[in-house]
């Protein structure tokens, strides 16, 4: 990203572009402001339409945390997010560094491999994973064989262990770490330091803007993560914020807005926040996987 | 430090030479090498190819969830394609798909270029044109809910404002999956015009300049300059923008339930069904077989679409 100088000078065409962009970018926000200010109305508001609440009903976010175990519901998201990060930290730019950077037999073809995995669709793979992660052996239940019980079904391991590496986030790193010199690791081996304690304590330093772009990847998946948590689990001690938020809306009939976009402004904010603060990372991140293709 | 990131040219390492003799220095590398690599090379094999491949076997059994299935051959293919409610998921998906995947390529190129240009407050428009992606589906799909409420939504109040009657949005079987197409556009532009936007600033000024100096129009360097050097950013865009519209799953889950009268069945959704509610595993196998199909078809035609442009795609 070129950063600029001066400030830009404002001709008649770029003025235009500006009003075009900003009427486009209020397009884009214009469905979380309606939920803003519908979180603040009473619930007789909503049955006819103002842009703004008559009065501000802060209880609506207290109540609406009341009506559904939503606390639960939002540790559980927060568990299986710090679950499945710090292993795909650790795992996907160990990988690509290897990938990347040391002297493995059949390199390339392991490198297409992950590519290939890239392409499939999870959903794809939910009707076996489901049986795999239910015939995992000793689990739940089960013999040796994985025969007999329910293995990790509606366990913590269902929700995050398929999770703790994804091939997109290993062909992420290696991408990043293809573009780091190798010289500085041959100057730490005449210095003695091991093959694995280059990588620990030369490379992935140097890598921290690829460690905070997966991160944020994620946890932004991890935090969104629907289908999966509604296949692989069926209690409500394990079920995330995304779960209780659709057991909301799906209230046919009967939907309490009000609190509805209460919840979903606090299932959301999180998330806005934390692109707002990681977004040159984000953007860093999509340039190296995306233009490489 | 990201600034680095982008503008540093990723190229990729050379192969050391490889010694007929590999000395211990090597040989301390390669093993430190599948070490680092085991952990997400292992994982991808159990939770990923693994299944992969079990779907493909899936598909010609009539397994269920309680019991272990028995081969019946392309059964499940034949009838899947007397299936009334697969078709139409079928060809909802790809409706689906046709409509968002090219609106969305073009405004999300459009405003790429947009944000290209040196204007004031490029890092805020840049953020809210992002915003809905990082978002979850299920609260947008909740907030889209309300927003196509009939009766108080903020829809059919921007359609009185237009003198346009007003509609049932969701619950109106012509409408609701036209409704969720601009959904799915909505949140899915942001992701491609970060893509374009980055692809854009890494073309390279000079040629840029130098098509300026032999005194050609904007229009000129756009087709000459600018979109060729787009093209496997185009593949990129297009290949990821198909997959994501093939997964469609949250949002129809949460608004609509695949109505009213089926027409907002898509196949992801067919495959929650007869896998999680008819129990049906061999045959919701063979439908994600169907789609992976398709998916590949559809890949491989943009793939032939933008041979011209670039050999090595």
């Amino acid at each position: 990203m070129s950063s600029f100088a001066e400030t830009p000078r404002l001709t008649p065409g770029r003025t235009v572009l500006m009003v075009v962009l900003a009427l486009g970018g209020f397009l884009m926000v214009v469905p979380f402001l309606w939920m803003i200010l519908t979180s603040f109305k009473t619930l007789n508001e909503v049955n006819g339409f103002a842009w703004l609440p008559n009065q501000v009903e802060w209880m609506n976010y207290v109540n609406a945390l009341k009506a559904a175990p939503f606390a639960t519901y939002f540790r559980n998201s927060v568990i299986v997010v710090v679950g499945q990060t710090i292993p795909v930290l650790l795992f996907c730019t160990a990988a690509g560094y290897a990938l990347a950077q040391l002297p493995i037999r059949g390199r390339k073809g392991i490198l297409n491999y992950f590519i290939l995995l890239l392409i499939v669709p999870f959903q794809v793979l939910i009707v076996p994973l489901f049986l795999v992660v239910r015939r995992i052996p000793l689990a739940g239940g089960n013999d040796i064989l994985g025969n007999g019980g329910t293995g990790w079904l509606n366990t913590w391991a269902a929700l995050i262990v398929p999770f703790v590496s994804a091939p997109l986030f290993t062909f992420l790193a290696r991408q990043f770490f293809v573009s780091l010199p190798a010289e500085l690791a041959d100057a730490a081996r005449v210095d003695g330091v091991s093959e694995i304690g280059i990588f620990f304590r030369i490379m992935a330093p140097l890598a921290a803007p690829a460690f905070v772009t997966i991160a944020l990847f994620n946890v932004e998946s991890a935090w969104n993560g629907f289908i999966w948590p509604l296949v692989a689990t069926s209690s409500e001690n394990l079920r995330p914020l995304q779960f209780g938020l659709a057991t909301f809306a799906q209230g046919q009939g009967s939907v309490q807005w009000p609190f509805l976009m209460a919840m979903s402004a606090l299932a959301t904010l999180p998330m806005i926040l934390l692109f707002i603060f990681g977004q040159r990372y984000f953007i860093a991140g999509m340039a190296t996987s995306g233009i490489k293709g | 430090m990201s600034t680095q990131t982008i503008d540093r040219p990723v190229v990729a390492a050379e192969p050391r030479p490889v010694r007929r003799r590999r000395n211990g220095v090597e040989r301390a590398k390669a093993r430190a090498g599948w070490l680092l690599l085991a952990p997400s090379l292992v994982h991808s094999i159990l939770f990923i190819a693994l299944p992969g491949v079990m779907a493909v076997y899936l598909s010609f059994t009539n397994a269920r969830v309680a019991g272990q299935g028995e081969w019946i051959g392309v059964k499940n293919y034949l009838d899947l394609f007397q299936d009334a409610d697969f078709l139409h998921a079928l060809k909802n998906t790809l409706l689906y798909t046709v409509a968002v995947v090219p609106v969305a390529m073009a405004v999300s190129l459009a405003v790429a270029i947009g944000l290209n240009q040196k204007i004031p407050g490029r890092a805020l428009f840049r953020t809210l044109f992002y915003i809905p992606v990082v978002t979850s589906t299920v609260a947008v799909a909740a907030v889209w809910l309300w927003i196509y409420n009939p009766a108080a939504g903020l829809g059919n109040q921007v359609l009185a404002f237009f003198g346009v009657a007003r509609s049932g949005w969701l619950t109106d079987p012509d409408v609701a999956l036209p409704a969720l197409m601009l959904v799915g556009i909505w949140q899915g532009l942001g992701a491609k015009m970060i893509i374009y936007l980055a692809a854009l600033q890494s073309i390279s000024p000079d040629l840029l300049e130098a098509a300026k100096l032999d005194g050609a129009s904007k229009w000129q360097t756009f087709w000459n300059v600018t979109w060729p050097g787009l093209a496997p950013v185009h593949f990129f865009v297009l290949v990821t923008s198909i997959a994501s519209s093939f997964q469609v799953f949250d949002l129809i889950y949460v608004t609509t339930g695949g109505g009213p009268a089926n027409a907002t069945n898509v196949l992801t959704f067919d495959i929650f069904s007869n896998a999680f509610e008819r129990l049906h595993l061999g045959y919701a196998s063979a439908e994600t077989v169907v789609m992976l199909v398709f998916v590949g078809i559809l890949i491989s035609l943009g793939r032939l679409s933008l041979r011209g442009h670039r050999e090595d795609l």
